[in-house]
């Protein structure tokens, strides 16, 4: 040590006053040993995870991890505090054995080795906290991302990030299946049954996952995804990379990884909710406008015709609805009544109210009101229609010179003439439902009305109509009103029908749509 | 999505840049590494890793990225990082890489600042 020159011990001074520079000096202080001790080579062993690893080399010959048991003659070992001191020849050994440059050697190796675990520490707490801040911010993203396929993958990016795999799928929970929704690093199977036993144990914590769960992967670990209410999918990881390659999961991956998995519950439910809300939105829109474009089918008043008062009125009972009415003028002298109910409700009877509305006014252009218009309307509904579908019609052409009126009803409620003078006749069916049979023949029927007479055609959802007790309002209560309102103006009969269905219904839902035409002759 | 990395580099005047696309794990990592010495021992001693491809990241990964900023520090030279993702950023930052590294939201204001 005494001979060593002092531009050395002055190299070796300013390297130890630096901080940063302990690898330089290790490198510095081996080589002087080296060169005091007359080696060719030297090299330090510090002990890492059982095995001796060199740490700094002056000199080459000499392995990277040093196994005692094969140590050759030819080598010199010195034991060192934490490690070894190598060189060649195994003579330089002798001379460095109680060296005050050997010692300064091994605490300089000392003080690397408890600077670079201090630095591994400090790394794993940092490490730690990326993983809280993983946590903290996928439950963020339950008030931030609505995004549901951007949260989905940010997810499963997280989860193969913080533990470190190598690669990973998301599977969400839908129709009592596991369905794939996403890979990173390889493919997967498409699906699981819920209750797949070997994949329910490895959610469990078993070892063996179902082979397609994420085949790349040579380990494995798995956990659901799971609300209060229930799983909503699972998140699989595979692979834990390491500087060596890949390996097993730690036992406490998979605390972190299902605590990330709850987190990652609330947020994609969140969006998922979000997402249900935006459709139903989007339906309603939908249904708002439906209800808007099915208001301009049905008129929006009646014909002003000198001699007859007449009115219609409807309610659906959702927001669009598969009853039809309407009254028009044909020729000038003869009015056109029809009121139609579509089997079913909701926007499939609506739809086919849409089909009747426009085949119906496209016929009349063509041909007059009467049997052969509805035997042709039939076909048309038939064709138009699943077999399940069909319309009960009830049609008018009334003569407002002589009063005449000619009705066909197609499998309709039967309509009510009440005359003058109290008696009451039905306007019954003279024929089956449009949309039932192919080839169907219809026959007229008339009457002559009166001055006095008052006509009432109405749909079912009129007389069907249910108390609380499950009683029918009828045909009884119906006559009762009209015969009430037959010598005052039409419109009080219009409102005082409805009001008194909703009376009788005391809050119980509408359950079918209701219609109402009334004509009178004055 | 691929566990793979590609690194592409462009040597300029007295700065290269790397660009990432794919995962910073172990393989991708030793990739970086590989490239980014090689690059020293061609003498750059400025690097700008650009991490527009890179959306994830992991602990192997970034222990590598610290092991090449020191490294630069050890030849006096510098390394920075731009385009990256919020996440990842947060991650520099917590673990210490931006301390030594700096980050920056573009190619364009990292060419400037490192270059200058």
């Amino acid at each position: 040590m005494a001979g060593a020159p002092q531009q050395a011990w002055d190299e070796l001074l300013t390297l130890a006053r630096d901080e940063t520079s302990d690898r330089v000096l290790l490198d510095r202080l081996l080589d002087l040993w080296r060169r005091e001790h007359g080696a060719e080579a030297a090299a330090l062993y510090a002990e890492k995870a059982g095995l001796l690893r060199q740490e700094a080399a002056a000199g080459s010959g000499l392995p990277a991890v040093f196994d005692e048991s094969s140590s050759r003659p030819e080598v010199g070992v010195l034991r060192i505090p934490g490690g070894r001191l190598l060189c060649l020849p195994a003579s330089a050994a002798e001379a460095g054995a109680g060296d005050p440059l050997t010692l300064l050697l091994a605490a300089t190796l000392k003080n690397c080795r408890l600077k670079a675990d201090l630095k591994e520490q400090q790394f794993q707490v940092n490490y730690r906290v990326v993983e809280l801040e993983a946590l903290y911010d996928v439950g963020l993203a339950v008030a931030a991302t609505l995004d549901l396929d951007r949260l989905s993958e940010e997810i499963l990016l997280r989860a193969v990030s913080l533990l470190d795999a190598r690669r990973g799928a998301l599977y969400v929970l839908e129709d009592g299946r596991y369905r794939l929704d996403r890979t990173f690093g390889g493919e997967a199977g498409g699906w699981f049954d819920h209750d797949h036993p070997e994949l329910r144990d490895f959610l469990l914590g078993g070892d063996t996952a179902p082979a397609d769960l994420l085949p790349a992967a040579r380990y494995l670990l798995g956990v659901p995804i799971q609300v209060e209410s229930g799983a909503r999918g699972l998140l699989a990881v595979g692979d834990k990379e390491s500087r060596r390659g890949v390996g097993p999961f730690l036992p406490g991956d998979r605390r972190t990884l299902g605590l990330f998995a709850n987190q990652a519950a609330i947020a994609l439910e969140n969006a998922r909710l979000h997402l249900q809300a935006l459709e139903k939105e989007r339906l309603e829109r939908e249904m708002h406008l439906a209800a808007e474009i099915q208001r301009q089918i049905l008129p929006k008043g009646a014909p002003q015709v000198e001699g007859y008062a007449m009115a219609g009125w409807n309610r659906p009972a959702r927001q669009v609805g598969g009853d039809y009415y309407d009254l028009f003028l044909m020729r000038g002298d003869r009015l056109g009544v029809v009121v139609g109910d579509v089997s079913g409700k909701g926007i499939p009877a609506a739809l086919m109210v849409s089909v009747l509305h426009s085949a119906l006014h496209l016929l009349l252009d063509q041909t007059e009101l009467g049997p052969p218009l509805l035997e042709r309307l039939n076909r048309h509904i038939l064709e138009s229609s699943t077999p399940n579908k069909f319309i009960t019609m009830l049609l008018a052409d009334l003569d407002l010179a002589s009063g005449t009126f000619h009705y066909i009803n197609a499998g309709h409620n039967p309509g009510l003439l009440l005359r003058r003078d109290g008696r009451v006749e039905e306007l019954g069916a003279s024929g089956v439902p449009l949309g039932l049979l192919a080839g169907i023949l219809y026959q007229s029927r008339f009457a002559t009305l009166e001055p006095g007479d008052l006509v009432c055609l109405y749909s079912d959802g009129i007389t069907e109509a249910e108390s609380p007790t499950d009683e029918e309002f009828g045909t009884d209560r119906l006559l009762d009103l009209m015969r009430e309102h037959q010598d005052r103006p039409l419109q009080e009969l219009l409102e005082a029908i409805p009001a008194a269905v909703t009376a009788f219904s005391q809050g119980s839902p509408q359950g079918d749509d209701q219609t109402l035409v009334l004509l009178r002759r004055e | 999505m691929t566990e793979s990395l590609n690194v592409t580099v462009d040597r300029r005047e007295g700065l290269a840049v790397l660009y990432t696309e794919g995962y910073i794990n172990n393989q991708g990592g030793e990739e970086i590494a590989k490239l980014a010495y090689k690059l020293i021992d061609e003498g750059y001693k400025v690097l700008l890793l650009n991490l527009a491809g890179t959306k994830i990241v992991n602990s192997i990964g970034i222990s590598i990225l610290i092991e090449i900023i020191e490294k630069m520090i050890e030849i006096d030279g510098k390394l920075g990082f731009c385009c990256l993702t919020p996440t990842i950023e947060k991650t520099f930052h917590i673990m210490g890489l931006a301390q030594y590294a700096p980050i920056f939201k573009d190619e364009a204001a990292a060419v400037a600042q490192l270059g200058a």
